[in-house]
């Protein structure tokens, strides 16, 4: 008999020891809290989910569950960092100017604008010519780590036939047309004749030059105009001079 | 910092210049060309080991390999710190946008809660300490 009761009290102490000590449970915490009867109400009747859950966050749970009152599960706060999303990070980084320099104005499309006075092709993709830097990291090519200078008998290697090139090998020298459009550009501004000017603009040594032309063109005009008119039909009286004048004349 | 880039700079036009120049040889070569032919060859061995001594001077300079694929492309690689600067400012004002719309819900719950649950909501100020609600 001793040894059933005996047994029967360790078997209880173990059921107790399973699901949590003998803490008693606020009453006023579910109150407030508006849970119903049945609920389970306080940390400290809650079943921990393994037996085999380390003490110490078992521990840490229990502290703050009992610092934080009748807030189940509340946890501390983060700490507070400085700089968050909330802060425009281009000006603490101190990236204004380049933010105003890249896209406060307008960045030109091609490679070549970023290098113009790299010679060749350089808008078109590394994949036509395998130029690619890519492939050059994927596939770095095998050679010495020494850069040694070339000897005579490996000069020799290089001994070129004479004349051009065929017009294949060519391509390789052409140079984006930009150039050539800035010369031309600048070219016809100084080709061009002078743009009609206001009267403010013009000096007074161009009034001059235009009054000496003006009157020259006029003349040549003249002539020409009478030159005109002598040998078209649409003048009969003047065509009539002439003639009688040429007759006069034999 | 920029001293170390304007040398590599330099050493790599004088490269290109004396590969265009070669270029220029090689494509109507004539016999008596052949001394200056060799003359840029070896000018380009000396542009090579020039580079390669800028390489120690960069060797914490990493570069993305992005900005490649763009180069590859035949397109301007300051296009990619545009980019890059552009969807830093878009993120950073898509979080900004969270942060402040979760701190407007946490006001508006806490007010909320107050009204339904004054005693506790007292009581949780009161842990909460120096957070007061926004």
């Amino acid at each position: 008999m001793g040894g059933d009761r005996a047994g029967q009290a360790g078997m209880m102490e173990n059921f107790s020891a399973l699901f949590g000590g003998a803490e008693p449970q606020p009453p006023a915490a579910a109150a407030a809290l508006g849970f119903g009867p049945g609920k389970p109400a306080g940390p400290g009747s809650a079943p921990p989910p393994t037996a085999a859950a380390p003490q110490s966050g078992e521990d840490h749970s229990r502290k703050t569950a009992a610092s934080s009152g009748p807030f189940y599960l509340m946890r501390e706060l983060p700490g507070n960092t400085e700089l968050t999303g909330s802060t425009n990070l281009i000006t603490h980084y101190n990236l204004e100017h380049a933010y105003n320099k890249f896209c406060g104005k307008k960045v030109k499309e091609k490679l070549s604008n970023f290098l113009p006075d790299l010679p060749g092709m350089i808008d078109l993709p590394g994949s036509h010519d395998n130029s690619s830097l890519r492939s050059l990291i994927e596939k770095p090519p095998i050679c010495s780590s020494s850069f040694t200078p070339l000897t005579g008998t490996m000069l020799t290697g290089f001994r070129l036939h004479a004349g051009p090139l065929p017009e294949q090998c060519r391509l390789m020298h052409i140079q984006p047309p930009k150039k050539k459009n800035k010369h031309k550009h600048k070219q016809s501004r100084t080709q061009d004749p002078v743009p009609p000017e206001t009267p403010s603009d013009s000096d007074h040594k161009k009034k001059k030059k235009k009054k000496e032309e003006d009157p020259e063109r006029k003349r040549k005009k003249k002539e020409k105009k009478k030159k005109k008119n002598r040998h078209s039909p649409e003048h009969p009286g003047v065509g009539s001079s002439q003639a009688s004048s040429s007759s006069s004349l034999r | 910092m920029a001293e170390k880039f304007d040398s590599l700079e330099e050493h790599l036009e004088k490269f290109v210049e004396n590969i265009r120049q070669l270029g220029i040889i090689v494509s109507d070569f004539q016999p008596s060309s052949q001394a200056g032919l060799n003359q840029k060859l070896n000018f380009m061995v000396t542009g090579l080991q020039d580079i390669d001594k800028c390489r120690q001077q960069l060797h914490d300079i990493s570069v993305p390999l992005e900005v490649f694929e763009y180069i590859d492309q035949g397109r301007n690689p300051q296009l990619y710190t545009k980019e890059c600067l552009e969807r830093a400012l878009a993120k950073n004002e898509q979080v900004k946008g969270k942060i402040d719309t979760m701190k407007k819900f946490k006001s508006l719950l806490i007010q909320e809660l107050t009204k339904v649950f004054p005693e506790d909501m007292a009581k949780y100020k009161a842990i909460r300490g120096e957070d007061p609600p926004t």
